[in-house]
């Protein structure tokens, strides 16, 4: 898999910003970022740098370090993981990627970035409870098979994860 | 007894119904009681993304509701297993646990951190032992070669499941399979991620993990994929027949959920007690070879 933007231009100093890394680092998921020394063990092992090498753990956390945050924050592919561990499984720091990836995708969240189907699942688990509800066809096999009938309700998920203002979240608008 | 919440999670209850039959009816059969939960919800993985708390908070509010029932966790999805240990984890900071405990008080609950999860796989590994399966076999299996596939969540974060089994040389799922009676086979790619938690992002990079599994598997003198969680299941049976039709490929490996092939081995009616005939990959040719003449 290639992907057109895989080649950025020259990165210039005065377009860095440096609060950025200070930002990221507030979170105390991320704090084991200051201990990477970019060996790329964790690339090394990533499978989704395999299939597509545009997306690269060592990379984002130099980006991150440099304070390079529209790229980051704007980048598609920080939502390509798939969650398999093997970053900060083989880490020798033992720096935790994986929540420091997070940490980047909540920050991209509240600027707009999101992917809608993400955001199509906060909205069904407030509604169902659920990411998968309930329909017709799953009731009739279910009933088929003698398998207990399944509810439906998201009032409790609801009232308790709005208190942290997720449904506040817009998805990213495809120009 | 052994006694458990089940904990059913969003996919297999409404699209992968084999899954949730085939170990409704093993467990039954090997003696480990499956109370069904109304107040469960999302394991709140997938919420990470977005807000991280969120999805800690729908975690912490599952793992409540079970200790208020005094009951340990049957989870049957690798993801909301790995989400609720790696949770449980988390949890353990004091700080982290206040704040949670805060907002859960709005539900009238609290987390005191009392309950612990375990995947299907590991009940059956740990609290029933290979020895006790073994001695319940039926019906002969050991002419099926079988590929297994453990899911990343089931294994990783390495730290999150004290010792169950090495992530980078697993055994444990061999050792159910071989328990089952069948033989199961090692493959370059056992350890490849199935790409489920990037297909509603990227179906092209999910369907590329896909292919480099099922590339290496045709390769292989197998009978069988087996696998142990509702996702892996769909990536590797529903999406192959979607990219054998989308991208012209002849790909035709036969999917088991772990439940389905232990069910067979302990006399399991194929239909109605495991479900197979819900895959949507034919297994016919499957149960042929081992002598159970019932079409599905």
């Amino acid at each position: 898999m290639k992907h057109p933007e895989s080649n950025r231009g020259t990165i210039r100093v005065t377009e860095l910003d440096p609060s950025f890394k200070l930002e990221v680092l507030e979170h105390k998921e991320a704090h084991g970022l200051n201990a990477c020394f970019a060996c790329g063990t964790c690339t090394a092992g990533c499978p989704v740098h395999e299939v597509f090498p545009e997306y690269s753990p060592r990379k984002l956390a130099k980006m991150v370090k440099l304070g390079m945050r529209k790229d980051v924050l704007s980048n598609p592919y920080i939502w390509y993981c798939v969650t398999c561990h093997n970053c900060e499984q083989r880490c020798p720091q033992n720096v935790k990627f994986f929540s420091i990836l997070n940490v980047l995708k909540n920050m991209a969240a509240k600027k707009g970035y999101a992917p809608a189907p993400w955001i199509e699942q906060t909205r069904q688990i407030m509604k169902t409870g659920t990411i998968f509800p309930r329909n017709e066809e799953s009731d009739k096999k279910r009933e088929a098979l003698f398998l207990p009938a399944l509810k439906s309700d998201g009032a409790k998920a609801k009232k308790l994860i709005k208190l942290t203002r997720i449904e506040k979240i817009k998805a990213q608008i495809k120009s | 007894m052994k006694k458990y919440a089940l904990f059913l999670g969003c996919t297999t209850p409404t699209q992968v119904i084999q899954y949730e039959l085939s170990s409704r009816w093993v467990c039954q059969k090997l003696g480990i009681e499956l109370v069904d939960m109304d107040d469960f919800v999302c394991c709140g993985i997938n919420q990470l993304n977005l807000n991280q708390e969120a999805g800690t908070l729908l975690a912490a509010m599952n793992l409540a509701y079970a200790e208020a029932s005094g009951l340990d966790v049957l989870t049957l999805c690798a993801a909301c297993t790995g989400h609720l240990v790696e949770s449980v984890e988390k949890l353990k900071n004091q700080e982290t646990k206040d704040k949670v405990n805060m907002k859960l008080k709005t539900l009238g609950l609290e987390y005191k951190g009392k309950a612990r999860v375990k995947h299907i796989s590991r009940v059956l590994y740990e609290d029933i032992s290979t020895d006790r399966i073994k001695e319940k076999i039926k019906v002969d299996l050991s002419n099926l070669h079988v590929a297994p596939h453990y899911g990343c969540h089931s294994l990783k974060p390495e730290s999150s499941f004290d010792g169950l089994d090495d992530p980078d040389n697993p055994k444990t799922f061999h050792q159910l399979i071989s328990a089952a009676g069948a033989i199961p086979v090692q493959y370059e790619t056992l350890n490849l991620c199935c790409g489920g938690k990037s297909f509603p992002v990227s179906k092209e990079v999910a369907f590329c993990l896909v292919q480099k599994k099922l590339d290496d598997l045709m390769t292989q003198n197998i009978d069988c994929l087996a696998v142990q969680c509702q996702t892996c299941y769909l990536m590797y049976c529903d999406r192959q027949k979607e990219i054998n039709k989308q991208l012209k490929k002849k790909y035709n490996i036969p999917v088991l959920l772990y439940p389905q092939l232990l069910g067979l081995a302990l006399g399991g009616d194929p239909k109605n007690e495991l479900g197979l005939d819900l895959n949507t990959i034919s297994l016919n040719r499957l149960l042929a070879k081992v002598g159970v003449n019932r079409k599905i």
